[in-house]
């Protein structure tokens, strides 16, 4: 069953549950690489997404559709993850250990220092992007994880295009002085 | 590195982004393929690329989601207007990005403004009456004089006294 989005929009504007059902299982992963971006926290990640998704009911009115819905969408996504980010900032952090720690898929050929080492990485992913201000994190990870362009960076992220090319500059810059270890090409 | 590194080093990053033009894209290209430090540079981008997709797409699963949508669904259910402070925010766009991009700029101009026209306002009308009136007091053998002028009011008021041994007014 397939809706074009101005309608579903309408539809969920006027209160229809099913329409959002559509719109979340268009969006739902595409909100959850946002929020899994910025928190690098799976379930901190998917309570974002379900924030995102409630918001955005009681919300949808106020899209008049001058703008995509999508950037209408992950503009909400991003400030959600960086709104959850300040408040866990407030709370001590938790062990990477256990099930908050990332999760690979169970794979019989990957050995045990394979997951260690993913682990690894996890763990400094997260210590990097944590080091990032707000507004790099949201545009390093709208350009890599989700491939916008800069125009649609900037007008997720409400700045210009120069803006963005300056932010993402500066994120890469300290992400790879960050990360160093992991990014060096191979011999 | 080469002297045309310095020109392409600012088109890699748009190449690595797939921001350039087709003349752009075969100047690095060409660049690419005689330059092993520029190609360093640009294996490194993509490196840091796949490391932060990578960890991103293996970590959720459909069945998350399902139990994500039934949250969703009962909150919806539960309460599906907006507190009038979430309605507000919403409508206002309040956000983090928002904060940081229009609140800081807002204070500043408000601050600038406040310091270069009313505090300056504020600092004339408080000292007005002493530089907007002048006072002299003029000895002579026959009259001793007193002058007080406002320039504002155009006011001019002089005493006239017959002598030096005479006191002058208290008003």
């Amino acid at each position: 069953m397939s809706y074009d989005e101005a309608e579903l929009i309408s539809r969920c504007q006027q209160g229809d549950q099913d329409a959002l059902k559509e719109i979340f299982d268009r969006y739902q992963i595409k909100v959850y690489r946002i929020a899994y971006g910025v928190v690098r926290h799976r379930e901190d990640a998917l309570d974002i997404v379900q924030e995102v998704f409630i918001k955005l009911y009681r919300s949808i009115r106020n899209f008049k559709g001058k703008s995509n819905f999508y950037t209408y969408l992950y503009r909400m996504a991003m400030n959600t993850a960086i709104d959850h980010t300040r408040k866990r900032e407030k709370i001590p952090p938790v062990s990477l250990d256990g099930e908050d720690a990332f999760q690979p898929a169970e794979d019989p050929e990957k050995g045990a220092d394979r997951i260690l080492l993913k682990k690894e990485l996890e763990g400094e992913l997260k210590a990097a992007m944590e080091k990032l201000p707000s507004d790099q994190k949201a545009v390093i990870l709208l350009r890599e994880v989700e491939g916008l362009s800069y125009q649609e960076i900037a007008e997720v992220t409400e700045c210009s295009i120069g803006t963005v090319m300056s932010r993402l500059h500066y994120a890469r810059k300290k992400l790879q002085e960050y990360l160093k270890d992991y990014v060096k090409p191979r011999d | 590195m080469k002297d045309s590194c310095s020109s392409v080093s600012e088109l890699l990053e748009k190449y690595h982004d797939q921001e350039v033009t087709k003349q752009e894209r075969s100047l690095v290209e060409d660049h690419l393929s005689e330059c092993s430090a520029c190609r360093v540079l640009a294996t490194e981008m993509k490196e840091l690329g796949s490391l932060l997709k990578a960890p991103v797409e293996e970590a959720a699963g459909k069945e998350d989601f399902y139990w994500v949508w039934q949250k969703v669904q009962r909150e919806i259910q539960e309460r599906p207007r907006l507190t009038w402070w979430e309605s507000l925010r919403s409508r206002l766009g309040v956000s983090p990005l928002f904060r940081k991009k229009v609140w800081v700029p807002a204070l500043t101009a408000a601050m600038l403004i406040l310091s270069l026209i009313v505090v300056p306002a504020l600092m004339r009308e408080n000292t007005s009456p002493t530089k907007l009136s002048t006072v002299e007091y003029v000895e002579s053998p026959d009259y001793n004089v007193m002058i007080y002028e406002e320039e504002k009011g155009n006011v001019t008021v002089i005493w006239l006294f017959d002598g030096p041994d005479q006191e002058a007014p208290t008003s």
